[in-house]
């Protein structure tokens, strides 16, 4: 069988694998290892716990425990309802600053966890009752809060950036500033929309300015503040040149911790065993995924499916803008099934080399494909953001939330377009911090 | 939906064998825990001495690495037990209860096939290490049979609680993929 054909019978195995029920990880390891003892023989899967072992002995993959508990030590806190809190009453000037608060925290939190779930829970929990009991309409609060919990996995630091770094061996570093420009274009496209769609409901008067003493302004900063002082030591470490973003990751992991302990009274030890437990799950769910995928792609090439299929765009003659519409397309698909993670570990080593080849810059595809993952993550039918949502405010439907969520699609289907008429967008604040990419 | 279904951890019934499979996995998932945050406290001492104090640093690198691996690996049977590991579950919600009980019975039956394959090449892997006795290249020259343990480990607890929840859903226990019925 040639490669390319063989490579559309793996595809539709590892499809119909994938949608059996059985977990990502393992359906990996069981289509891999189906296809090598077919056409590599048995022999082959002796090599299969070498190449698992292998994936993981990455020191740049420590990062992702590292970040996962850095999250979820803040998440356990009262720190989302804080930060929204002292932004509503700094911004009580501004009009609809409710929304924009909320929309605000939730861009902050994504700069403290690298996770989208994550965001959504810690921000929506106060921030949707909230708006709800101010007269927002249902649909612009659960919406906005869906979609702004997305921006978890596009503002630095990024689990699916470090994830998309390791795939492809591109800087964590540059990916991470990659997404600063990017993620601000979306917070600010979420909160046009939300103003828009709340004053064209008629209920202008919720946009209209509330007042707070400077007392009540200034009482909350001292909780929100420590917040801010490790997003500033994180960046400045990273980028400073101190350390390797595991080695920040560790000292950003330890000091939320203790800030979670001290501040917010985390002591009890059950609580400290959910954070643990909670951020050791998540850990060793994506990391096992990435080892499997290791075995994936390690299966794709020895089978030289990879290289034919590059090989095989590269002799297409089509425009490359049209082969990126193609991707995007392809992308958005697959996210709305499958989680963000494995999407990329899968995707990456097959597309990567044919977005360069087209001319592309591994970086700036990287933005794009984490708005087409954000996308899959407030799109039926996995949509794990309006799952949190409906978590949250059971009493809003499904539907109410999807229709709710469907503009703030529109907003980040705008910004990949944006990105790809002004790919500066992403590229500029790498280039400008750590000197232009050989 | 796919992603992480809430925190729920398999049922186990009054099962004896369930039960000592859940206690089992629930300690992997101890330990797993345990080595993730000895990873982040060595990551930070290495830090100290190499920033703070101008010194050199030996072992933490490679340890912190293998305790990373370590815990992914001992984590699974744990995970597996939170039913943590992310699954596609669109088709078996739609399917009516006879058939996501056979297919419930098919993918974990597959799991286990699958991480029976890894656990036989796994001790193999770690055998060699143990017998040649392997070391690795750097400085610290670790004996590799220490690191590579975790793969036979992990993956007989992880067999284990594969097994334990096929019986569980054979023995009605459990809900076949933990789908409350529809």
């Amino acid at each position: 069988m040639d490669p390319l054909t063989l490579g559309m019978v793996v595809a539709i195995c590892t499809i119909l694998v994938l949608f059996s029920g059985v977990s990502v990880a393992l359906g990996l390891l069981i289509v891999s290892t189906g296809f090598l003892m077919i056409f590599d023989g048995m022999r082959s899967l002796e090599l299969l716990p070498e190449i698992l072992f292998g994936k993981l002995d990455n020191f740049a993959l420590l990062s992702i425990p590292m970040f996962i508990i850095m999250g979820s030590s803040i998440a356990s806190t009262r720190a989302g309802a804080d930060l929204y809190e002292a932004l509503e009453r700094w911004l009580t000037r501004v009009p609809g600053g409710l929304v924009i608060s909320n929309l605000g925290a939730c861009a902050l939190f994504a700069a403290m966890s690298g996770s989208s779930p994550a965001t959504c829970a810690a921000i929506g929990k106060m921030g949707i009752p909230e708006m709800r009991k101010r007269g927002y309409p249902d649909g612009v609060a659960a919406g906005s809060i869906a979609a702004g919990g997305t921006l978890g996995i596009l503002i630095p630091p990024s689990v699916t950036m470090i994830v998309y770094g390791i795939a492809t061996e591109t800087s964590i570093g540059r990916l991470f500033l990659a997404g600063v420009i990017p993620g601000l274009l979306l917070v600010s496209l979420f909160m046009a929309w939300s103003l828009y769609s709340t004053w064209k409901s008629g209920n202008r008067e919720l946009l209209a300015t509330g007042s707070y003493t400077w007392k009540e302004k200034f009482e909350i900063l001292p909780r929100v503040l420590p917040f801010l002082f490790i997003i500033v030591g994180v960046l400045y470490a990273m980028y400073g040149g101190v350390a390797t973003p595991s080695e920040t990751a560790a000292v950003g992991a330890l000091l939320c911790l203790i800030i979670a302990m001290v501040i917010y009274k985390l002591w009890n030890p059950k609580d400290l065993w959910v954070v643990l437990r909670d951020s050791t799950k998540e850990s060793v769910m994506i990391l096992f995924i990435i080892a499997a995928a290791g075995v994936f792609s390690y299966m794709l090439s020895s089978l030289y499916i990879t290289q034919s299929i590059a090989n095989w765009i590269g002799t297409l003659d089509v425009n490359p803008w049209v082969l990126m519409g193609a991707v995007n397309v392809f992308l958005l698909i697959a996210g709305f099934f499958l989680p963000p993670v494995a999407v990329i570990l899968m995707a990456a080593p097959i597309l990567l080399p044919i977005i360069t080849t087209a001319g592309f810059d591994p970086i700036w595809f990287a933005v794009v494909l984490t708005i087409n993952m954000e996308i899959g993550l407030i799109s039926p039918p996995v949509g794990l953001n309006l799952y949190v949502i409906n978590g949250i405010a059971p009493d809003i439907s499904l539907k109410t939330i999807l229709t709710g969520s469907l503009p703030f699609v529109g907003c980040m289907v705008l910004a990949i377009f944006l990105l790809c008429v002004f790919p500066g967008l992403a590229t500029w604040l790498p280039d400008a911090v750590m000197g232009k990419a050989l | 939906m796919a992603g992480q279904s809430s925190a729920v951890a398999s049922h186990t019934g009054n099962n004896p064998f369930l039960r000592i499979v859940a206690a089992l996995s629930t300690v992997a998932g101890w330990f797993s825990a345990a080595m993730i945050v000895s990873a982040v406290a060595i990551t930070c001492q290495m830090i100290f001495i190499r920033f703070v104090l101008n010194g050199s640093t030996i072992w933490q690198t490679e340890a912190v690495i293998y305790l990373a691996i370590a815990s992914t690996l001992i984590g699974l049977p744990y995970v597996q037990r939170l039913r943590g590991h992310v699954n596609v579950d669109l088709i078996p919600i739609s399917l009516g209860p006879k058939a996501r009980y056979v297919m419930a019975l098919f993918t974990l039956s597959l799991s286990i096939i699958m991480v029976a394959i890894m656990l036989w090449y796994g001790y193999d892997f770690w055998h060699l290490a143990w017998e040649r006795n392997w070391k690795s290249d750097t400085v610290w020259g670790v004996r590799l049979w220490i690191p590579y343990s975790a793969l036979p480990i992990g993956f007989a607890l992880f067999l284990l609680q594969l097994i334990a929840d096929l019986t569980a859903v054979i023995l009605k226990i459990d809900k076949p993929f933990g789908l409350e019925d529809a």
